[in-house]
């Protein structure tokens, strides 16, 4: 599994004040504790930190490629601000996000062709997200083909089926895990399969639970890669649990040591 | 027609067994395996850095169980492992030796855990390739003997084994203490080998300077569950698992030694062929199997084996490496 | 694999008519790529869509037959590139090389026959003879040829570069579905028509993957699709890597000019033992032919081992002859121990009791070829089974007591074996490696 955390976005009041205070003591500090917890991609998100979005993306990048090299994940609706992002980057990252609206694929789609990025790519147009599973993988069919037109693999594009909270649409994690089988048959390579852990179980009062059930039941499904908390104890060894289980990691009496020797 | 290659993530660990001179020991030469990015033998697609290395086996008492043929070629020295150990580098060209205290055990001897580490003294003294102790499998006897032994061989950076799920602690302590690689033993049992690498690493050891022991087997007595096991250590390698990423050694003369083909005498089966050729070649085809499912060191006993085995690797690692 | 549902999306009329039941085109390819329609359910697919999505359903390496009757050869069909993700399913074909030229040759056909060795309760033999053409003769050949054939009921074949030789050896043993080796860039067209007027399987040679995937298209062209390739390997290096190359792009890359067996030859000029080992090679890596002149027992029984052990199905472990065994030379007061046919479980338990030095009589259990928890758990391993095979066994009459050492793990199972069987139960320990210590004390507290 593929983690990408979570934690570096202007939406957490910490991370809010360090990016209006420019403080990048704490963004590190944070990018680090996340990584040695397990974390391979760091998503940086501004927020509504600032006005000045490309400003604030560009200055995200520099303080964390300051302490790491691991990959990051540009979050960010506007290409403006994640084509900045992306140039303060170098390599090494990835796009979050498009969505399969035409004027979003001709602008992203290019950026992760040039660039040799992989692209999160969520599963609406613009009609919204579909209500069904088929609607989703509709949409992630006209992306792949899309990505191909523009040379990018189907392995390079890592499909959002979108996660929505569970006390507002307790009928979505049935048929995101629908999605999530379903587009895997869709190419070869296959597409790659994401998803933002927390929006599930926002306002609930079992967080980490929820999220830990639904993460084991989407890696069930075929889940490639997830956007969570990689501090939250029970969430991680959940995942490497489900790793054991689906047969990726060979198993150990003290395998949840193992994974993070 | 596309290119067809992996992308692996991972490596094998890279692994030197023996110290020169200048690295605080008496070794003339070292040897170092493991470090390979891809599948054994594919140069195509990875780099395999080092040859996998060749030890003959030593016991330290005389092994009358043996069958001639396997006797012949070490007839003078059978009963002095120290000339034994010198013939396999001289005569026979061995990368190491494989010490095996045999003698320590209750049933084969019960000798004092003094005259072990005595006896590693001595083979060290009559050669100058890097040492591999083996233990006599009585974790008791190895526990009060393989520390002298270390101790005696200490600087030598030597290879020690071996250590179990059971009973790691003593062994995993020494080895530390004196600088040596150490032999993680698993029953044919992948999780179990993973288990005993965590084990070990837990006790400070640092998971580059162990080699897995798979538990071998021999051709036609459960070759293909180790050959498996270790083709499976060898992806999870490859895929980035640290706790798999050890290289592997087979202890392929002991067990293919025990096989009743590569004992029986031609007058006991007569459609079975020359005995003379029958054992060792029992001996190398496990040995040459193995080595394709990810062996990095094998433990040998017949020279011929040997010989031969060498030739493989050097048709597998041809083209100018 | 089986095709993806973008790949059939794009055969498909993308009209999104519903006629199929499905509200679009892409919904009905994704439940043909997770094969829960059929494609009949599409009344305006095309011919060419119906064509291209039947060729996607062959398997990714071709099943070649060598031979008819009962010693006739499969070969191809793998489905994985190591044995532990399913299994290898046509073991690597035996063939002995016989040259025309040696007079000897004749003579060895018989001993060739004989190289049938029975190992845990499975026969294993060598395959196929491999006459080689070396006059340039055709009836000097076809006469060699059809000697052997006379001598033998091994499948067969005929190694010549000559078109016309082996015309002459078909019209002799063409009956017998011999494998023609081979189709080269040279003479691609005639031997492709000689396989096609006798229904036979071509090897087809080019140098490297490439050129041999090449030259097999060609051929597939003139209609011939039983093919075997053989890359030219310059070493041993090189077979190994075209071996690794031609099985991941059959399965991986469905690459479907290499999605056939391949066959590889020892090295003639190396030593006989250097053969051997290079031929083990060949078994574990993918070859579905080996041709080695070698024939001698010394070097063919452990090739056979070899091969039965790369090709045992991992889910199927290897079982034992359920007998009683002796190990050591046993006597009437020797220990009976007992334990179930899993091969690993008799091979563990018989080296530590060999490793003990005492003697013993161990009896196989037939358990399926499960292990002693597995099989007890099973139901297989239990009084009745194991009286059963007490009984079988005959072993009452070789001793003068009425002991049996049961596996430590089924020390639950001893009140009701004493009962069903008559004799004492002695709880052995839980693991094999405890064997010789306990056998040791029996045999102490005896003494």
């Amino acid at each position: 599994m593929y983690i990408i955390s979570e934690r570096i976005n202007g939406m957490f009041s910490a991370v809010k004040k360090a990016i209006a205070a420019r403080d990048e003591a704490t963004i590190q500090k944070i990018a680090l504790r996340q990584i040695k917890a397990g974390a391979r991609a760091l998503d940086l998100n501004v927020g509504t930190a600032t006005d000045d979005q490309i400003g604030a993306m560009v200055w995200l990048v520099e303080s964390v490629r300051e302490v790491t090299d691991a990959t990051l994940c540009l979050d960010n609706p506007k290409f403006e601000v994640i084509k900045a992002g992306a140039e303060a980057c170098g390599d090494n990252f990835i796009i979050n996000s498009t969505t399969a609206k035409e004027a979003d694929l001709a602008t992203f789609l290019p950026l992760a062709a040039e660039t040799g990025a992989k692209i999160i790519a969520l599963t609406l147009d613009k009609n919204g997200v579909p209500n069904t599973a088929e609607g989703r993988v509709e949409i992630a069919a006209q992306i792949i083909i899309a990505a191909e037109a523009a040379g990018i693999t189907p392995d390079r594009i890592y499909l959002d089926p979108i996660t929505l909270p569970i006390n507002v649409a307790q009928d979505q994690p049935k048929k995101m895990l629908e999605t999530i089988s379903q587009v895997k048959l869709l190419s070869d390579p296959s597409p790659r399969v994401v998803i933002g852990l927390s929006n599930l179980s926002q306002g609930t009062k079992e967080k980490s639970l929820l999220n830990s059930a639904f993460l084991a039941m989407a890696m069930g499904a075929g889940l490639d890669a997830a956007i969570l908390d990689p501090e939250d104890k029970l969430l991680m060894d959940t995942m490497i649990s489900g790793e054991v289980l689906l047969n990726n990691t060979i198993y150990s009496n003290d395998y949840l040591k193992a994974w993070r020797a | 027609m596309e290119e067809i290659k992996e992308k692996w993530t991972g490596a094998v660990n890279t692994v030197t067994v023996g110290a020169t001179e200048k690295e605080g020991g008496t070794r003339k030469s070292t040897v170092t395996i493991g470090g390979e990015t891809t599948l054994p033998f594919l140069h195509f697609e990875g780099s395999i850095p080092y040859r996998p290395a060749l030890a003959l086996d030593v016991l330290d008492n005389l092994p009358e169980e043996w069958p001639e043929v396997l006797k012949e070629p070490y007839r003078d020295v059978l009963d002095n492992p120290a000339q034994w150990a010198a013939l396999c580098e001289e005569k026979y060209g061995a990368d190491m030796i494989c010490l095996r205290l045999k003698s320590l055990h209750p049933d084969w001897g019960d000798t004092a855990p003094e005259r072990a580490a005595e006896t590693v003294q001595a083979v060290l003294e009559a050669t100058t390739i890097p040492l591999i102790i083996w233990g006599c499998d009585d974790p008791e006897k190895d526990n009060l003997a393989l520390p002298l032994c270390a101790q005696a061989a200490a600087g030598e950076n030597c290879l020690i084994g071996f250590a179990t799920e059971d009973n790691y602690k003593t062994l995993a302590v020494a080895c530390l203490a004196d600088h040596h690689k150490i032999v993680a033993q698993s029953p044919i049992d992948i999780n179990i080998a993973k288990q005993v690498n965590i084990l070990i690493s837990e006790m400070g050891y640092k998971p580059e300077d162990i080699v897995i022991d798979p538990n071998t087997g021999a051709l036609g007595y459960g070759i293909e569950y180790t050959y498996s096991i270790m083709e499976r250590i060898r992806l999870a390698a490859l895929d980035g698992d640290r706790m798999m990423a050890m290289p592997i050694i087979c202890d392929v003369g002991f067990d293919s030694w025990r096989t009743k083909e590569a004992k029986a005498l031609k007058e006991q089966f007569p459609g079975w062929g020359d005995e003379g050729v029958r054992g060792p070649l029992w001996e190398a085809m496990t040995a040459v199997l193995l080595l394709q499912a990810g062996g990095d060191i094998v433990n040998l006993r017949h020279p011929m084996a040997l010989e031969k085995v060498r030739k493989q690797i050097d048709a597998l690692m041809g083209n100018g490496e | 694999m089986a095709l993806t549902g973008l790949d059939i999306y794009k055969l498909l009329p993308k009209t999104n008519c519903g006629d199929c039941g499905s509200p679009t085109c892409l919904a009905f390819a994704m439940k043909l790529a997770s094969k829960q329609t059929s494609l009949d359910e599409c009344p305006h697919v095309s011919d060419e869509a119906r064509a291209k999505l039947g060729s996607a359903a062959q398997p990714p390496i071709r099943l070649v037959t060598i031979g008819t009757g009962d010693r006739k050869v499969e070969l191809g069909n793998e489905t994985v590139l190591f044995r532990h993700e399913e299994t290898f399913y046509h073991q690597t074909a035996l063939a002995i090389r016989l040259k025309e030229d040696d007079p000897e040759s004749e003579s060895r056909v018989e001993d060739i026959n004989k190289l049938r060795f029975v190992r845990v309760g499975e026969d294993i033999s060598v395959d196929l003879v491999a006459l080689t053409e070396e006059s340039g003769d055709p009836e000097k050949y076809s006469a060699f040829v059809e000697r052997c054939r006379a001598n033998t009921n091994l499948a067969l074949i005929l190694v010549s570069g000559s078109p016309d030789c082996l015309k002459a050896a078909l019209e002799k043993a063409g009956d017998t579905r011999p494998l023609i080796y081979a189709a080269t860039a040279g003479n691609l067209e005639e031997m492709a028509g000689l396989a096609r007027q006798y229904s036979c399987p071509l090897a087809v040679r080019g140098k490297g993957p490439e050129e041999t995937a090449r030259l097999a298209d060609r051929i597939k062209e003139i209609g011939v699709e039983d093919l075997v390739l053989d890359t030219s390997p310059a070493s041993l290096r090189d077979e190994l890597t075209d071996q690794v190359i031609i099985r991941r792009q059959a399965l991986k890359r469905h690459f479907r000019p290499l999605g056939y067996p391949t066959i590889a030859f020892t090295d003639p000029n190396t030593d006989k033992f250097s053969r051997a080992l290079e031929a083990s090679v060949f078994i574990a890596k993918y070859a579905a032919i080996v041709v080695t002149d070698l024939s001698e027992p010394e070097y063919i029984l452990p090739l056979l081992t070899t091969r039965q052990n790369i090709y045992t199905d991992p889910q199927k472990p290897i079982q034992m002859e359920p007998k009683l065994y002796e190990v050591g030379n046993p006597d009437r007061s020797s220990p009976l121990l007992v334990t179930t046919n899993f091969s690993l479980t008799y091979f563990t338990v018989e080296g530590e009791v060999e490793a003990s030095r005492i003697p013993a009589y161990l009896l196989i259990v037939d358990t399926e070829g499960t292990s002693v928890l597995t099989a007890w758990a099973a139901d297989k391993f239990n009084a009745e089974t194991i009286t059963r095979a007490l009984d079988e066994s005959g072993v009452v009459e070789k001793l003068d007591h009425k002991n049996l050492v049961l596996p430590g793990y089924v020390a639950v199972l001893s009140g009701k074996l004493e009962d069903e069987s008559g004799w004492k139960v002695l709880v052995g320990p839980k693991e094999a490696s405890g064997i010789p210590k306990f056998l040791k004390a029996m045999k102490k507290r005896s003494a």
